[in-house]
């Protein structure tokens, strides 16, 4: 039987290639590869998308498969509702200061471990996967460069948000939830996922202090 | 073992029909025809139309050698917008400050193109003038963007290593660009689901494709772009609705023999990938090398997407996200209604052409 360490190095391995900076290229690959694959890869080109998406998937993963799943199917259309409110209305950015909030908040539930314990939890599950993929959707609309086309750049930007969030989840859900487990691994799986909440809520407070500093004028 | 893992993955059982393999058939063909009705009149609201005006313009510039490496730009005819907003691009060795361009010891050897052509330029023509041998033209159009600059003599071990990154990232950008491809990979992969099998397939596309660039490449086939281009959309519709075929459970052909479809519809799709090299503008001489780079950039661009496609599959299996019962058949009519929609459009300006 192969030991649960084993079956999660891949999905570690998928994590750390996902999370590669050299991926950060979104405007040399615009020039290069057209509208679909610059809103493929314009979330990565920001360190907010980047964190609130690896918050949101670390907090569906912590809630299990079967939560976790649905995130598959709401993330681009999240996404794609986002997009569309910021491009029609020109609302659903809350800036940096909201997006540190929502850091701040996840962060915290992963780090107190909290979010599988509460009651509410498809409540507290759905409210986050709202605000992240519709907050993320309009804050990447806004950064779409006029002359692109909204079309394919909503669609390169809702594939992406499919393929990354699918292969983190799978990831997460794989750390945290192996099939086998019977090598009393599951403690230090845990403590992974409270430590990446704690580094993500201190993110979150080091982006909310820049962003409080940039409105005092500072 | 893998085909039962890719089943349960993508899809929960798929309906089993006791009815013929036509009967099934045909209504494969009415769902398709149906959707493709439905995509036909949404289209035009959902996809932005180009603008309808489009301005000519054709721009000439002379670079002449005054030293070695180094060159004099000038403008013999300009463009109606002016020179300023022309998206020059030099082999990565030049320094464009025109009107001088420096080169260094390399000389103005490889891609040249213009990054902007087809928004408000038709064409730019680049004639080189060295100071030993003779002049050379290169037109620059949004058909034939890039051009090969050699340098004088036979090409030397060096050339062809320079030419490597370029042709790589072509044939990348290519495979990244071509959705039709990636669609008839994505079919092939639906179908065969996984294992040595598809490895095997897939090899056999590559081994069709590859053989095909090079003879066409080289001249020894030559087929007309637009049926071409009809008929590589043709090869995915004949994918999806053995897609539709396999999930009702009769077999179709390419369940059955693989390799054997992959590599005959990787011929035609060789060919099409010899039209986007022959739009490079290359001399023969430097052919092979850039043959050889192309294909290599196309292989992993292609390898690339197989990988990311199973890792998704993998991902899907581990998550238990599964498509309902009902909605099986979604991603064959999908890709089915896509390159219906293509093969019509393609179909209808090969039949205007003419």
């Amino acid at each position: 039987m192969t030991p649960p360490t084993m079956t999660a190095r891949p999905w570690l391995l998928a994590l750390v290639l996902l999370l590669a900076p050299g991926l950060a290229e979104a405007h040399i690959i615009a020039a290069r590869l057209g509208d679909f694959y610059t809103g493929a890869l314009h979330p990565l080109t920001d360190p907010q998308d980047i964190v609130l998406w690896l918050a949101l998937a670390l907090f569906a993963g912590s809630l299990g498969p079967g939560r976790a799943r649905w995130l598959v199917l709401l993330m681009p259309l999240g996404l794609l509702a986002g997009f569309l409110l910021q491009v029609t209305l020109g609302i659903g950015q809350i800036g940096a200061l909201g997006a540190a909030g929502l850091m701040v908040g996840l962060g915290l539930l992963l780090a107190s471990g909290l979010a599988t314990g509460l009651a509410a939890g498809n409540r507290l599950f759905g409210g986050a996967v709202l605000l992240v993929t519709a907050t993320s959707g309009a804050s990447n609309a806004a950064g779409m460069a006029p002359e692109a086309n909204a079309t394919l750049f909503a669609a390169g930007l809702a594939s992406a948000g499919y393929v990354v969030i699918t292969l983190l989840l799978a990831a997460i859900v794989a750390l945290r939830w192996p099939s086998t487990d019977t090598s009393g691994t599951a403690g230090w799986r845990a403590i992974v996922l409270r430590v990446c909440g704690s580094w993500i809520a201190a993110i979150g407070l080091m982006i909310g202090g820049f962003a409080l500093k940039s409105l005092a004028g500072v | 073992m893998t085909r039962a893992l890719m089943s349960s993955a993508l899809m929960t059982s798929a309906p089993v029909t006791s009815a013929p393999v036509i009967k099934g058939t045909r209504r494969a063909w009415r769902w398709l025809a149906l959707a493709l009705a439905l995509t036909l009149l949404a289209l035009p609201g959902l996809l932005p139309m180009p603008a309808s005006a489009h301005e000519t313009s054709l721009g000439v510039l002379e670079l002449r050698e005054v030293r070695q490496g180094a060159y004099m730009g000038r403008w013999t005819m300009e463009p109606a917008f002016g020179t300023a907003r022309i998206d020059l691009r030099l082999p990565r060795q030049c320094f464009v400050q025109l009107p001088q361009v420096l080169c260094g010891k390399q000389g103005l050897v490889g891609p040249i193109t213009v990054g902007n052509l087809g928004a408000n330029m038709s064409a730019v023509m680049i004639r080189i003038l060295p100071m030993t041998g003779e002049p050379h033209s290169y037109t620059l159009t949004s058909a034939n963007p890039v051009a090969t600059v050699m340098a004088a003599g036979a090409p030397t071990l060096g050339t062809w290593l320079d030419l490597a990154p370029t042709y790589i990232n072509y044939g990348i950008d290519h495979i990244l660009l071509g959705a039709d491809h990636l669609l008839f990979v994505l079919g092939l992969i639906w179908i065969v689901r996984g294992g040595w099998r598809l490895a095997k397939t897939i090899t056999a596309f590559t081994i069709g494709h590859s053989l095909a660039l090079a003879a066409a490449a080289f001249g020894l086939i030559g087929v007309a772009e637009r049926p071409l281009n009809a008929c590589i959309a043709l090869s995915i519709v004949f994918v999806a609705v053995e897609m539709v075929k396999d999930l009702r459970g009769q077999p179709g052909l390419t369940a059955r023999y693989p390799w054997a479809v992959a590599g005959a519809f990787g011929l035609v799709h060789g060919i099409g990938f010899a039209s986007a090299l022959a739009n490079l503008g290359l001399e023969r001489n430097l052919l092979p090398p850039a043959l050889l780079f192309f294909n290599i950039g196309v292989e992993i661009g292609q390898l690339g997407f197989v990988l990311l496609v199973l890792a998704l599959i993998a991902a899907h299996r581990r998550l238990g996200a599964v498509l309902p019962a009902w909605g099986a058949v979604l991603p064959a009519y999908a890709i089915g209604t896509v390159s219906s929609f293509w093969f019509l459009g393609r179909l209808l300006r090969m039949l205007a052409a003419t």
